[in-house]
């Protein structure tokens, strides 16, 4: 199979999706599985690619949607202007946790990554300029274009698709660079990666900083697309939950694993919530959560490495090498 | 002076496993270091090479006061060492193992392959170079480690029991790859178990026994110290290293 | 020192040594094994929920809830390291987190889907409501709260240094090879641990449960303090966990007074964060 077989399959099938199956559930669906794929593929540059698990990365993203609807509501920019300020905020917040944490071993990442999205949430809902408990809301009538509010969810399925092409060529360029060899080195063996002159700490902080801003778009787009961010949707633990099981149960540390993973799980978390109302949630999180515990026990590398495996079984470990 | 450590002293709690050890390596020597388990020869290495920092003391690196360095920070001044129980990348292929010390000195993906290349037909891995690390066994790991580390282009190479759990044969091969190795100007320093190897390879030994240093001086001085023999090779087994040697120097 | 603040002083002590307990639990699996327990404030979750359901069901106050919290988790502990945690320990760290940390949703989201978000409570006279003494306001549940907790953390300690199962659970810490040479099985001694911090954790629970609401997501905020408390206090050790607790107890309470109840957690999460930045290796860790 000539190498990038599977990858121009997906944009082809991509850019046809909401012209098949184009009813508005269908479309919403589809804008959907791709935001949370470009949240899932930035958590991956740290947690998949570095083997730092951060399990707080919704600060992230609570960053570019509070950025985006603050901006909107205190200066009346469109919320796209507020993007870029996301990103720097993230960026900051990520060198100010990850300095310290990234030298020390990586439960020490995982446990100040959940306390610092629980303190920014519980600080934001004290925060009267943010909304407090209550929010921010976007416009509610589009002025111009750029306030970027469509009754249609197919505007915003095209939009978040060519982000995740931007977010997945970012992680391939860096996964094919040194700094990608460097972190597949730190997570295999951070002991060995240093005696050979990798700074495994600067490294790490590097891909942390990347993943948080990457996240920050993801959040921005969610902010731009509905309109309402609180600091349940924004800074609420469960989103930083879906970024990451959707990342494991793809493929963690591969390029396209958390794409697969939020095909699979986006439309399965849809459907239940369609069928089962408010008393599904519950019932979602706790399927999450078995979910993740099968993958760390019987499969920690994922369904793409799987079916990679079952395609080509001669073809060794070379994790880089997708489709 | 290449490498230089003054007084090092490293201290557990209240054990001393290293007391004022000093040591000065010139360009292109190399320096052997012995003693049997727990004596301390191994912490001694690892202060050089940065895992451990020392109670007391200085280390130096081309004149460079490199005490407080990491060992990330000492392989960017020139200074390489291989693992006693190998860590191979285990993810990798040999290549790319290779290619982690070779980015050491260039970011580009694919000097860094030539580079590699390079290394392996050196230490004799070529074959192997896209096989996974995790499919070789014990001697293609302790090649792998020492490839690794020459990919970094060091002055120094620190090998830290890399014949240990070699059959005979393997030996002889790998003391051949070590003579290989320094003539290309590398200068080497060895912890090794095995007497053979040290007694063909090394031009001055130091020998450590509960953390101090007991003696010192070419193969043949050492083994015919009073102290060594004493503490650390017992009467019988010098006997065995003396014949060894005058075999190996025939 | 003026009467209201020693009796802030006092609450924040006895808050301090529960959360002591509860973290003892964590420490010793994070000392002994290197894991991190992510589930491990949902554990203290499941616990207050037993208490509850003892009361309503039996009518017991915590002297019938604690046993039952302790058997209960006991056995949630053991499963847990047979069933998941003995075969992930020595994976990937992704491996190791997702596993705990899946365990946790699976625990909060299952007393979600059974209880609702709904917060309870048991009745605040269970354990002999309020009395005053020398001008001081006590609960009395608080009181049981703290010497209870204060007597078990010791008591944990003193299992671990003074008995032979201890020192067999140290051997397995130390050198799981050496151990299983000298005849000491690591799984079992392991299964124990995982038995013993668990069922401290049960005790826990059904302590805090006299005094605290009770909901779904409540261990969340537990875990974050057990987190401070283990970090503060040095991984793996028992009187470290015991100082950090009683030492974040006090802040708490003294936060909660001074700049308000809202801002108290927020007090706790910044130490934690500066601790990470300060010292890492916590107030009695080794370097």
């Amino acid at each position: 199979m000539k190498r990038g077989f599977y990858p121009s399959l997906f944009l082809a099938l991509a850019l046809a999706y909401p012209l098949l199956l184009s009813t508005p559930f269908q479309q919403r669906l589809g804008a959907l599985v791709l935001l949370y794929a470009i949240g899932a593929s930035a958590w991956n540059v740290i947690g998949g690619y570095a083997g730092q698990v951060s399990v707080g990365h919704v600060m992230f993203f609570g960053c570019g949607a509070y950025a985006s609807l603050a901006c909107y509501v205190h200066f009346g920019w469109p919320p796209l202007l507020g993007l870029p300020l996301g990103i720097l905020a993230s960026i900051g917040i990520a060198a100010l946790i990850g300095t310290p944490t990234l030298r020390l071993s990586g439960h020490y990442f995982s446990m100040a990554t959940i306390a610092v999205a629980e303190l920014l949430r519980l600080v934001v809902t004290n925060i009267e300029l943010l909304g407090g408990a209550v929010g921010l809301s976007g416009p509610v009538m589009p002025r111009t274009w750029l306030d970027l509010s469509f009754t249609s969810a197919l505007p915003y399925y095209y939009f978040f698709l060519a982000v995740l092409l931007f977010v997945l060529w970012v992680t391939w360029r860096m996964e094919q660079s040194r700094m990608g060899y460097y972190l597949r080195a730190i997570k295999d063996n951070e002991r060995a990666a240093r005696s050979l002159g990798v700074e495994a700490g600067r490294y790490k902080l590097y891909a942390f900083m990347l993943s948080a801003g990457l996240t920050s778009i993801a959040g921005s787009l969610y902010a731009i697309m509905f309109g309402f961010i609180d600091p349940e949707s924004g800074l609420g633990m469960l989103t930083s939950v879906k970024m990451l099981i959707m990342a494991a149960l793809g493929g963690a540390g591969l390029l396209f694993g958390p794409l697969v993973g939020a095909v699979i799980l986006v439309p399965l978390e849809e459907i239940s919530n369609t069928l089962l109302g408010g008393k599904g949630a519950g019932l979602t999180f706790m399927a999450y959560g078995a979910i993740i515990m099968v993958i760390a026990r019987f499969y920690p590398s994922g369904i793409l490495k799987l079916l990679q495996d079952r395609l080509r079984p001669s073809a060794g470990g070379r994790q880089s090498d997708v489709a | 002076m290449l490498l230089e450590a003054r007084s090092l002293t490293k201290t557990f709690g209240a054990f001393k496993a290293v007391n004022d050890v000093s040591l000065r390596i010139n360009k292109g020597d190399i320096i052997g270091l012995i003693g049997p388990n727990g004596a301390g020869k191994s912490t001694f290495f690892n202060c050089l090479t940065g895992d451990l920092v020392p109670s007391s003391g200085q280390v130096f690196l081309n004149g460079q006061d490199v005490t407080h360095l990491g060992p990330e920070q000492r392989a960017q001044l020139g200074l390489a060492r291989s693992f006693q129980v190998p860590l191979s990348f285990e993810g990798m292929s040999v290549i790319e193992n290779v290619m982690i010390g070779a980015f050491l000195r260039s970011a580009d993906p694919a000097v860094a392959r030539a580079k590699a290349m390079e290394v392996l037909t050196l230490t004799g891995l070529s074959a192997m170079c896209d096989a996974p690390a995790s499919s070789l066994g014990t001697p293609g790991r302790k090649r792998l480690e020492i490839a690794r580390a020459l990919a970094t282009d060091p002055d120094v190479l620190l090998l830290d029991e890399a014949m240990a759990g070699l059959t005979a044969t393997e030996v002889q091969q790998a003391i051949a790859l070590v003579r290989d190795i320094h003539k290309l100007g590398i200068t080497l320093v060895i912890v090794e178990h095995i007497m053979e190897v040290i007694i063909s390879l090394a031009e001055q030994v130091i020998v450590f026994h509960q953390g101090h240093e007991i003696a010192r001086g070419t193969p043949q001085e050492v083994t015919q110290n009073e102290h060594v023999i004493a503490a650390y090779l017992g009467k019988r087994a010098a006997a065995t290293a003396a014949r060894g040697f005058a075999e190996g120097g025939a | 020192m003026s009467l209201s603040l020693v009796q802030i002083l006092i609450s924040g002590l006895l808050l301090g040594a529960v959360y002591a307990l509860f973290s003892s639990g964590l420490t010793l699996i994070w000392g002994m094994m290197n894991v991190v327990n992510f589930a491990h404030g949902d554990f203290v979750m499941i616990a207050m929920y037993t208490a509850f359901i003892i009361w309503k069901l039996l009518g017991g106050g915590p002297l019938l809830a604690m046993p039952m919290a302790a058997v209960v988790l006991a056995t949630i502990g053991i499963i847990a390291y047979l069933g998941l945690v003995r075969h992930i320990m020595r994976g990937p760290m992704l491996a190791q987190i997702l596993g705990t940390f899946g365990l946790a949703l699976l625990l909060r989201y299952g007393m979600f889907w059974g209880f609702g978000a709904n917060f309870l409570s048991l009745p605040e006279d269970l354990v002999g409501g309020t009395f005053e003494w020398q001008g001081l306001r006590l609960q009395s549940s608080r009181l049981l709260g703290g010497g209870v907790a204060v007597a078990l953390t010791l008591g944990l300690h003193f299992l671990l240094t003074r008995t032979s199962l201890g020192s067999r659970m140290l051997a397995v810490s130390e050198d799981a090879m050496a151990a299983q040479l000298m005849g000491i099985r690591p799984d079992h001694m392991q299964a124990v641990a995982w038995a013993l911090a668990a069922g401290m954790t049960g005790i826990a629970g059904a302590l805090i449960a006299t005094f605290f609401y009770i909901s779904p997501t409540v261990g969340e905020n537990l875990a974050i303090v057990a987190f401070v408390t283990v970090s503060l206090g040095g991984f793996g050790s028992v009187p470290g966990a015991l100082v950090a607790g009683l030492l974040i107890g006090v802040i708490e309470s003294f936060s909660g007074y001074l700049i308000g109840a809202v801002y108290k957690d927020i007090v706790v999460y910044v130490l934690f964060i500066a601790v990470l930045w300060l010292r890492p290796q916590g107030l009695m860790g080794k370097n």
